[in-house]
């Protein structure tokens, strides 16, 4: 099939002298993006050689695994810990509804840990299966890029292995970043505090992101005291505005210290633990302090430059709509190219780079509408825009429905906590442009509205649609009042 | 508007023969009238006059031409006391109030005292989603579903120096506590909403007048939405058997329960009970439980429930029970018999609260299973006489009784005739496992369109590898082959009821699988699933030439 393959390309550009290459692609990088990209590339008949770095939870310059962050060091071990942390304020909630359980709860934190390590372990050897069963040849090193159509996998014992490909592609992936302040040394990046030896008894976490309240949340349900410390007004930027308030003021309800506009400065480690200044002067005493201050494009040692593949200031590959580089050879998808950073997005880019490459069907991935969770207690979980984006790009009025109610669990738990459910709609098409809720089972709730959404339902749509009742997602198909309505009147209107 | 209140027909009230001089429809009315007028329009409700016409024999169109008429010359509207009046403020009764009110109507509600038991007697602001359905089975529910939780927190480093003990009364005591909360706030919705709440039994005396406990009220129109009752056949010893309402407030826990019936009802306590530590045994009719959904989601939840400790007996009918010396309960089955129950439900189907209201004598029809006959818009047999929710079974959920009470609404109250739509409503049992489900089953699929691919997804989630558990999620899509639509979407396992709803959207809109495909997954979720299916588990063709094909097809797809 690879030789076919091979013909068929020739004849489809004859001027050009076809050379004999031993893949008709190589891979660096076996997490999500690049795993789908060498499978589906193999399975339309290409020749795919892939590689990765040994298997090791913490990543480093010569350390990875086959199933890259999502399945190593992200989205599988994350939710493991949120489950396992969830379970905290479950069993409280069963104490209304009649149970009995002892005053203080015993969590086993090493038993959590080994097991989430099992199965990390389990889907890392599933996703060589899939590899070999899709007939990828798996390599274990480090991988360069020594020609446009040339890679060297540097083998554990130091061998070096050499290849020519038709085409390349990098999936290395990103990493977490410490930022640059005194004793930075002391603090951990999601890698390590995935793998923690102990709980922690008192965690600062920086940053404001989804990993910061993410990790908040798990130490938080797992019973640490913890502060979180961001540079903005509220965590999450990026996302909508209110919902933001939302996250931040359920974070502080379950008992999560804010620190809104505050930077780390500095870390220098006591007997008492690591001594924690802020920008504001504040000293706190931790045991454990966490930077989920970014993540950054693993482009450095691939030899990309001396190649002539462009980066730009971040250290991310550029690429075209193609996922095509600076050199026609050369391909890269996922996190190392700072596009949109999810395994589902990785996944799509990895399926349209072999539908394009090698299933003669040119394919752009189409990022509209990629809805994303915030595994959050409770999550957050949105799609399309915010109400802030829907403003700037709306031409007309936009309408904002919103239902903040407390979920039907609460209200004999006396857990005090409301679900908050938002969409934001194009007041003259009746499309929804968004999407947003924040609430238990907003990520599992939001996938079906997002194929609504970006097949271009409109209120109506949603309005005819009868609700399951008794659940939280009726109440997406029952708002019927408009919360309120922005007139975007300063913009010109294209139809007036 | 004030109630004016009549003690029996006092026929020298001034207001009354004004009444009657009007429009005398305190006369009952003539069979013929009342089959002609099922055929009208609701458009031309407010003619509904003319059913006093000497002249009956017109043909109804030409008819209503000559009254509407005359109607719109001088001749004076009558006077009611208000112009809806409900009879049961369920969720079809008060969806319907409210809304008539919003759109200017004067309106009243009258509906029983409240209680946790239904009967002829008793009811409660709410209906039976709120006091005796959805809303208490769903606290059951949560409360039930922790011993599964605490059984899956082991997995995740969890410990409990002793087995969590459950207290029957401190959670009757507080869902009870809800139910209260809530009657309370139904009843301010009505009240804010301006409905006048009557308490006591209504019955329909004429086409235009309530008599609620000895009162009578005049309305324009008449909506019924007296909703349904659970409904225990009559065997030897029924009397010791419990129905769903008597489930939901026991005083103390069942420690062996038998629920007869394979139906939602039958499968939701069986969870809730299971789930609370009593042993429970599912006697069904049938092979399989829940009639009429998908036949692998019936075989999926079914495996579920029997690894989560609950027993089934198939194809077991009960033909007797049998209290013994001692207090417990036997049940003869045409297998056997079975010792030892403290409790046995019957969850053997809900009848319509038709009886004693006084429906035969004005005329509305009823069928023969007691549900009142009514056309697209909701009308009865008689033009001023309408009827929302369970008690006209069509589709019996609450969801439907809100959208059929809102459409009435809007067609009596803002000139907007509508029909409810019955096309792609989902629904979910609450079992444990949950399931969740919109538009057709693969086998009515293949009835309704032939040709169609079914895409399945049988898998152990995230939380299970880690539990331990031996739970699964099942999930289908079945899409039409010709027009790639999703016809049907179904699930079974966490979460299902919550995830269903989103894709329900897509469903009624007419999405396509290709719709679906283009939708990025939310990662990780069990939802994700739905977008990620790429290659049919099966392609069912109704020519067998393409059959022979599809083998072949099938077999080259799930290389992909």
């Amino acid at each position: 099939m690879a030789r076919k393959m091979l013909v068929d390309e020739e004849m489809n550009q004859t001027n050009q002298e076809e050379a004999y290459y031993d893949f008709d692609l190589f891979v660096i990088g076996a997490g999500s993006g690049g795993v789908r990209a060498a499978r589906f590339s193999a399975n339309y008949g290409a020749k795919v050689g892939i590689c990765e770095l040994p298997f090791h939870p913490i990543s480093s310059e010569v350390i990875g695994g086959v199933g890259g962050t999502c399945v190593i060091r992200g989205c599988v071990p994350k939710k493991i810990l949120v489950y396992g942390a969830a379970f905290g304020s479950e069993l409280e909630d069963a104490r209304n509804y009649g149970w009995e359980l002892n005053e203080k709860l015993d969590f086993n934190w090493k038993k959590l840990l080994h097991k989430k390590t099992d199965e990390i372990i389990r889907l890392n050897g599933i996703y060589k299966r899939l590899l070999s069963n899709a007939g990828v040849k798996l390599f274990e090193g480090e991988g360069k890029i020594v020609g446009p159509n040339e890679v060297e996998v540097t083998q554990l014992d130091g061998t070096k292995l050499s290849y020519s490909a038709k085409h390349i592609l990098i999936a290395t992936g990103s990493r977490a970043h410490r930022p640059p302040i005194p004793g930075q040394e002391l603090g951990i990046t999601s890698d390590e505090a995935l793998s923690l030896e102990d709980l922690p008894k008192h965690a600062v976490v920086f940053g404001g992101g989804y990993i910061a309240v993410e990790f908040a949340s798990i130490w938080r349900g797992l019973g640490a005291n913890v502060d979180l410390f961001f540079r903005k007004e509220l965590p999450l930027r990026g996302f909508d505005d209110e919902m933001r308030a939302v996250v931040a003021r359920n974070l502080e309800g379950r008992g999560i210290n804010l620190h809104p506009q505050t930077n780390l400065t500095e870390l220098i480690k006591t007997d008492n633990g690591i001594k924690v200044t802020t920008d504001h002067g504040e000293e706190l005493i931790a045991d454990v302090v966490l930077f989920a201050t970014g993540r950054l494009p693993n482009s450095k040692r691939l030899n990309l430059e001396a190649v002539g593949v462009e980066l730009d200031n971040t250290g991310a590959v550029k690429v075209d709509e193609y996922s095509r580089t600076s050199i026609p050879s050369i391909w890269a998808v996922g996190d190392v190219t700072n596009r949109m950073n999810l395994t589902p997005v990785a996944l799509m880019e990895g399926t349209c780079f072999a539908k394009t490459v090698f299933g003669k069907e040119p394919s752009k991935p189409d990022y509209s509408h990629v809805p994303c969770a915030v595994f959050s207690i409770p999550p957050l979980s949105v799609v399309g825009l915010s109400e802030e984006q829907a403003i700037e790009q709306a031409n007309g009025d936009v309408l904002v429905f919103t239902s903040t109610f407390n979920p039907m669990k609460n209200t004999v738990s006396g857990r005090q906590e409301k679900t908050v459910m938002k969409l934001v709609v194009d007041a003259e098409t009746d499309k929804v442009l968004g999407a947003s809720m924040c609430g238990p089972d907003a990520p599992e709730i939001m996938q079906g509205i997002a194929v609504a959404l970006k097949c271009g339902a409109t209120k109506v749509q949603f309005d005819s649609t009868v609700g399951i009742h008794p659940s939280a997602a009726e109440e997406f198909v029952t708002m019927r009042s408009v919360s309120r309505r922005i007139t975007c009147s300063g913009k010109p209107k294209t139809n007036l | 508007m004030a109630t004016t209140s009549f003690t029996a027909p006092k026929l020298s009230s001034p207001t009354f023969q004004t009444l009657c001089r009007n429009l005398p429809l305190s006369l009952p009315i003539p069979k013929t009238l009342s089959s002609f007028s099922f055929h009208l329009s609701p458009f031309l409700s407010r003619f509904h006059l003319h059913h006093h016409h000497p002249t009956p024999r017109f043909h109804p169109r030409r008819l209503f031409a000559v009254r509407a008429e005359s109607e719109n010359g001088a001749e004076p509207l009558r006077h009611y006391d208000f112009d809806l009046f409900t009879i049961g403020a369920g969720s079809g009764g008060v969806r319907a109030s409210r809304f008539a009110a919003n759109f200017g109507a004067s309106v009243a509600v009258c509906e029983l005292p409240f209680s946790t038991i239904s009967s002829e007697t008793t009811g409660g602001v709410g209906g039976t989603c709120v006091l005796r359905g959805c809303v208490p089975k769903k606290l059951m529910v949560y409360a039930s579903k922790y011993s599964h939780e605490f059984d899956e927190s082991n997995g995740f480093g969890w410990k409990y120096d002793t087995e969590p003990k459950h207290d029957w009364s401190t959670l009757m005591a507080n869902k009870n506590a809800e139910l209260q909360r809530l009657t309370g706030i139904y009843k301010n919705i009505l009240n804010k909403a301006g409905v006048t709440l009557i308490e006591g039994r209504g019955k329909v005396v004429d086409p235009h007048t309530v008599d609620v406990d000895g009162k009578l009220y005049t309305a324009r129109h008449i909506l019924i939405s007296v909703g349904g009752r659970p409904f225990i056949p009559d065997i030897p010893g029924s009397e010791y058997a419990i129905d769903s309402d008597a489930a939901l407030d026991l005083p103390s826990k069942p420690e062996k329960v038998a629920t007869v019936g394979g139906g939602y009802i039958a499968l939701e306590f069986a969870g809730i009970f299971n789930g609370l530590t009593s042993e429970v045994h599912v006697f069904i009719r049938q092979k399989k439980v829940l009639r009429g959904f998908d036949e692998e989601i019936r075989d999926f939840v079914g495996e579920q429930m029997a690894l989560r400790g609950i027993q089934f007996h198939t194809e077991e009918s009960p033909q007797a029970i049998v209290k013994s010396a001692d207090g417990s309960l036997s049940l003869k089955t045409n297998k056997g018999t079975i010792e030892g129950f403290s409790h046995i439900m019957f969850a053997t189907g809900r009848r319509p609260n038709t009886k004693n209201l006084g429906l035969e004598s004005v005329g509305v029809k009823i069928n023969k299973n007691g549900a009142i006959e009514v056309d697209e818009y909701s009308r009865t047999t008689v033009p001023s006489i309408w009827a929302v929710g369970d008690v006209t079974d069509r589709i019996n959920l609450t969801p439907v009784a809100l959208m059929e009470g809102a459409a009435l609404a809007k067609t009596l109250f803002q000139n907007e005739p509508t029909k409810p739509d019955y096309r792609a409503v989902p629904s979910a049992v609450f079992s444990q496992p949950p399931i969740g489900q919109v538009g057709l089953t693969e086998e009515q699929a293949i009835k309704e369109y032939g040709d169609i691919d079914v895409y399945t997804a049988n898998f152990r989630p995230l939380k299970a590898t880690l539990s331990g558990l031996p739970d699964r999620v099942f999930m289908k899509l079945i899409v039409c082959a010709k027009t790639n639509k999703v016809i049907g979407l179904h699930m079974c396992g966490e979460d299902s009821a919550e995830i269903a709803q989103g894709f329900a959207v897509a469903v009624k809109a007419g999405l396509t699988k290709a719709d679906f495909d283009a939708t990025v997954g939310i990662h990780p979720t069990s939802a994700e699933e739905f977008v990620t299916m790429r290659t049919p588990t099966r392609k069912i063709r109704q020519s067998s030439e393409s059959q022979g094909n599809m083998g072949h097809e099938a077999k080259t797809a799930a290389g992909v």
